[in-house]
């Protein structure tokens, strides 16, 4: 947005964002459209947009500046006028943010979110051939601002889809920390009985490449037509348009930054592929097969927000444990190194995190070990090191990825008492953990 | 094709015709990534296949051309290799900061056209559906705005200037899918738009030429086949705006020009002829197949026998008009068919056509028009193809066949035959919508220190050509070196130092060629070696005649040090005390006073050691000499 300067002047001169103005300044004499200007812009500079769909950035200082005319109402985003087949699967649409389903609005620079099924067809036609879409606008937040609060209201609303009679829910959102919200969700409908598939966008769906259109049909197809019951993550399998890959909600993890690709499947394989044709071809044995069938039941959202996620890294200060006990936490997943360390005999005493452990451990806090190197099983007994730790009462979490640890052990602390909780840390209940280690599931 | 008409007469026609030049520039890495700019050639190593769709622009709407190429439903292949392309180029990386070497050549350009230079650049994005950008747009910036140059006495406004990025290169456009190179995709590249205000075909290729000298005389840009691009708009009263794109020949560009005119009168013409029949487009489309049950036409059996329909509607008092010349080798049957094809057919069949030719019989024409209702004044279009693609083929061509009947529709045309400076359909006319803001980018704040930097290295078309004519004496020779890829050198070679100028144009222009036409592949020499050679001629340490040999020996030996072939070929220069020894050595018990004398003993003595020694030296030193010898 302007500055105070440019919306004062703007405001007293009843120029508004659309009105076509004349701005005459340092030999430049230009007719266009005022556009809105946004955080990356200088702040003496007002943004025209020129006839020719440029935009220029012109000093505002010493600039004359006078509306022309009032410029055309914002624009009603295009609607398909495709109609949906009552005959086709229903499935619904939650909506929670991410650049997926929104569109920018540049007359007002305010998100615009696409809420009714004929806007997103309009968006993605094939749609309509696959399923009977009910939209479900939940919320619009961005990925990295998510938290618990927002994972229990999307477990209800998902829940409630199944009740009335949903074959499948797809949930859009932000790409970041999907993979914490699919394990979320993976554990509070634990033994749901039908497809729960969540998606998102690498590249904003203003542009003609976008991988949200792909990622939407075969996360579609697959609440419409695949034998999956259970949470995960549909995205690009690859850097081309041509398959989705399904991966189980609490074995996903973002692995890059910007590849349509990002998400993979860590100590585990793919469940399922989707093709841009909508063929489903099922990799893994278990989609259908879900630990309880408890249909019906409620979801459990419970959630323990005093959990804590560290990394154990050379010249960490142990003190960060005394922290979290001192604030309460009843729970904190450590990111350590290799197997599963934690720095405890070095010559330097104060680098040791043992001491801060066992005082954890003692006053009834849940310390579980995963590693950082993602892939693989940590394991208390090979070294010494190890042993000792285990041996203050750090919980080993197998094959589990660290993000998924934290959130199985906040849902677990949410939903159970610490006994139980401790018990349950370790051993699988959504298919977190595995005791087979397959040789195929590295850098998958 | 007619020729020479005069200013008045496109006057009279209402011909309105404006310039887009394209120009690659020369940096080492390109606009938004690190990615090497250089164009040689690599083979790709990994393969990307995406799909693209129209999305709506800024303001909402789809652009109409944008959803054209949407309705191909096809599929791109991008092809890259690691040191060309990166994640950037794949649109799986968001950009990194402009590069700012490129961006201080369209401040230099800026400055050279006399542009303005908004306060804050800001890159936006120019949706493109053809796949020639795997993001679907080209990012691209206005740099400059209100500019005007002088040609031939005459102001030509530059309304802008856009820093953009070149698009990937097509290997293979096939069917339902096309295949890119993305080696090329983000090279910084520079577009001058002029006012459509140009006044003649000739008037254009002046316009396009100077403009082009003045890239030139940047020294940073790139040169060579593509490096340079030139869309030409042209329209005339009662036409339509049409963009040709791509021509790369200048030397051609007002042929294809006039051509456009007289095509753009054609279809006019047409189109009062249609409307004063009555003619009418039949919309609905008859399936004709069975018609073909035995035929003996290759074209369409081949057709059928992969599950093909033919299809085919009515034109109502369309006879013998789609067969009417538009351009030389063109019909109007050429533009419909061009439209068809967008749908993936190989082209259309046409009521004005011999039949013959396709062999189909005088029988199965019959029932071709009993099916269609054809009446004497009628004609017709059909197409061979599968369902759904005929279909789609034969509605474009009815789009197309109505247009006929009262507009020239505005379009995207590109080169069809390069003899003939005719072209065809591509594309309908991108309209204004297709312009979002690149908000992955951070908008550029332009310094005044970088304006001022420009402007004092501002270079002008004019001041040029003028002061290689006073170096050079001569107006041809300055033309001749104002157009030479050579000009750059002739500038490093000669630039502070006293060097026979003249001297140095006529190796670069005439000898070069010369010798380039020997077999003697002068153009392979680095021009620093080139350099060299000159600087030692103006040292003084090689003769002027013993340039040339330097020459052909170092494109013989492009890894051997030029003094070494000096040296190893004894082509160094014999002078001053040298020189008078060995004058006076040869010069013993010869009458210098006898003229004739004189000058057979200069002729031996230049045949002996004319690669060593400098003519007017030796004059110098026979003066001397001979005043000496008076004494």
């Amino acid at each position: 947005m302007y500055g105070k300067k440019i919306m004062e002047f703007l405001k007293s001169n009843g120029i508004e964002f659309g009105d076509i103005i004349k701005v005459e300044a340092e030999g430049i004499s230009e007719e266009g459209e005022l556009m809105p200007s946004t955080e990356a812009n200088s702040e003496d500079i007002i943004i025209l947009k020129m006839k020719n769909g440029y935009n220029a950035g012109i000093r505002f200082d010493g600039a004359k500046i006078s509306k022309i005319r009032k410029g055309v109402p914002v624009h009603e985003f295009p609607h398909s006028e495709i109609t949906q087949k009552k005959s086709l699967p229903k499935v619904t649409l939650i909506y929670t943010g991410g650049t997926i389903g929104s569109k920018l609005d540049y007359k007002t620079g305010g998100v615009y979110m696409l809420l009714k099924p004929e806007e997103l067809l309009y968006e993605v036609p094939e749609l309509a051939n696959v399923a009977e879409l009910k939209v479900d606008p939940l919320f619009s937040i961005s990925s990295e601002d998510m938290s618990y609060l927002e994972w229990q209201e999307i477990a209800k609303r998902v829940h409630e889809a199944e009740k009335e009679g949903s074959r499948g829910v797809v949930v859009t959102i932000g790409t970041d920390t999907m993979h914490y919200a699919s394990a979320a969700l993976s554990f509070m409908l634990n033994g749901i009985g039908i497809p729960v598939v969540l998606t998102g966008a690498q590249r904003s769906s203003d542009r003609g490449s976008s991988d949200a259109f792909m990622n939407l049909f075969c996360s579609v197809v697959l609440a419409a037509r695949s034998e999956i019951k259970g949470v995960g993550i549909c995205m690009h399998k690859t850097s081309s348009d041509s398959e989705c890959g399904f991966i189980r909600g609490t074995r996903a993890r973002k692995m890059h930054t910007s590849r349509r690709d990002a998400f993979r499947p860590i100590n585990d394989g793919y469940i399922a592929t989707v093709s841009y044709s909508g063929e489903i071809t099922y990799v893994s044995k278990d989609y259908a097969n879900p630990k309880r069938d408890k249909k019906g039941n409620e979801p459990l959202v419970g959630f323990e927000k005093n959990v804590a996620l560290v990394k154990a890294y050379p010249n960490s200060d142990p003190g960060i444990i005394d922290y979290y006990v001192s604030k309460g936490y009843k729970g904190i997943i450590i990111e350590g190194t290799g197997l599963g360390h934690t720095p405890v005999s070095t010559e330097h005493e104060h680098y040791s995190w043992l001491p801060n452990i066992k005082n954890a451990v003692e006053k009834g806090v849940i310390v579980g070990m995963t590693s950082q190197c993602l892939y693989g099983r940590v394991n208390p007994n090979v070294y010494r090191n190890l042993r000792l730790l285990s041996g203050a009462g750090v919980v080993y979490c197998e094959d589990m990825t660290p993000e998924t640890a934290y959130v199985k052990l906040a849902w677990l602390l949410g939903n159970y008492d610490a006994d139980t909780a401790k018990k349950m840390l370790n051993s699988n209940v959504a298919g977190e953990i595995s005791s087979r280690s397959d040789y195929e599931d590295f850098l998958v | 094709m007619e020729k020479n008409h005069d200013e008045a007469y496109y006057k009279s026609l209402g011909f309105m015709c404006g310039l887009e030049i394209h120009q690659r520039l020369a940096t080492e890495e390109k606009l938004f990534c690190s990615c090497s700019a250089s164009l040689d050639e690599l083979p790709p190593r990994h393969e990307v296949t995406r799909h693209q769709r129209a999305v709506a622009g800024e303001l909402g709407e789809i652009d109409r051309s944008a959803k054209f190429e949407e309705l191909k439903d096809r599929s791109f292949m991008y092809k890259l290799n690691d040191e060309h392309a990166c994640l950037v180029d794949i649109d799986e990386e968001p950009p990194h900061t402009m590069n700012r070497k490129a961006l201080d050549i369209a401040l230099l350009l800026a400055a050279s056209m006399n542009m303005k230079v908004p306060a804050e650049l800001e890159p936006m994005r120019k949706e493109v559906v053809d796949g020639s950008n795997p993001s679907a747009f080209q990012r691209s910036t206005l740099a400059g705005l209100n500019g005007r140059i002088t040609v031939n006495g005459n102001e030509i406004e530059i309304p802008s200037m856009f820093l953009e990025e070149e698009s990937a290169g097509i290997i293979k456009n096939a069917e339902s899918y096309a295949e890119y190179d993305t080696s090329r995709i983000g090279i910084p590249l520079i577009e001058i738009d002029t006012f459509p205000y140009i006044k003649t075909p000739q008037e254009a290729k002046s316009v396009a030429l100077h403009i082009g000298t003045l890239l030139r005389l940047t020294g940073l840009v790139q040169r060579g086949i593509g490096s340079i691009r030139q869309d030409v708009n042209v329209s005339i009263k009662g036409g339509s705006r049409i963009e040709i794109k791509g021509l790369q020949e200048l030397a051609d560009m007002d042929k294809y020009i006039e051509n456009e005119v007289v095509r753009q009168q054609k279809l006019l013409e047409i189109a009062k002829l249609l409307r004063s029949r009555n003619a009418e487009v039949s919309e609905s489309q008859m399936d004709l197949t069975e018609i073909f049950a035995s035929t003996e036409s290759k074209l369409i059996l081949s057709s059928m026998k992969a599950g093909g329909s033919v299809l085919g509607f009515r034109l109502k008092n369309f006879r013998g008009v789609i067969g009417m010349e538009v351009n030389p080798g063109r019909r109007l049957g050429s533009e419909i068919s061009d439209y068809a094809k967008m749908a993936g057919v190989k082209g259309i069949i046409h009521g004005d056509e011999d039949m013959g030719k396709y062999s189909i019989s005088g029988s199965e024409l019959g029932e071709i028009r009993k099916r269609l209702s054809l009446s004497d004044n009628d004609s017709f279009i059909m197409v061979a193809a599968k369902q759904d693609v005929a279909e789609k083929a034969l509605a474009l061509a009815i789009e197309r066949a109505k247009m006929a009947m009262d507009i020239v529709p505005p379009e995207t045309r590109a080169v069809d035959n390069r003899e003939l400076y005719t072209t065809r359909f591509m594309r309908p006319l991108p309209g204004g919508s297709r312009m979002y803001p690149e908000t992955d980018t951070k908008p550029i704040y332009v310094m005044e220190e970088m304006l001022i930097s420009a402007k004092r290295r501002r270079i002008s078309v004019e001041e040029e050509r003028s002061r290689l004519k006073s170096e050079l004496g001569s107006e041809d020779m300055a033309e001749r070196m104002m157009l030479s890829t050579g000009l750059p050198l002739y500038r490093e070679i000669t630039e502070n130092k006293s060097i026979d100028k003249q001297f140095v144009a006529n190796v670069l222009l005439q000898k070069f060629r010369e010798l380039q036409r020997d077999g003697v592949d002068v153009e392979s020499i680095e021009g620093e070696r080139v350099k060299q050679i000159f600087d030692m001629f103006s040292e003084g340490a090689v003769a002027k005649q013993a340039v040339e040999q330097l020459l052909r020996l170092a494109a013989k030996e492009p890894k051997t040090p030029i003094t070494d072939i000096v040296k190893s070929n004894g082509l160094g220069r014999v002078a001053g005390k040298k020189l008078e020894d060995l004058v006076s050595k040869e010069l013993k018990g010869r009458n210098l006073s006898d003229k004739n004398e004189l000058s057979l003993f200069i002729k031996s003595f230049m045949s002996e050691h004319r690669l060593n020694v400098d003519g007017s030296e030796l004059n110098e030193i026979i003066a001397k000499l001979s005043k000496g010898s008076k004494k």
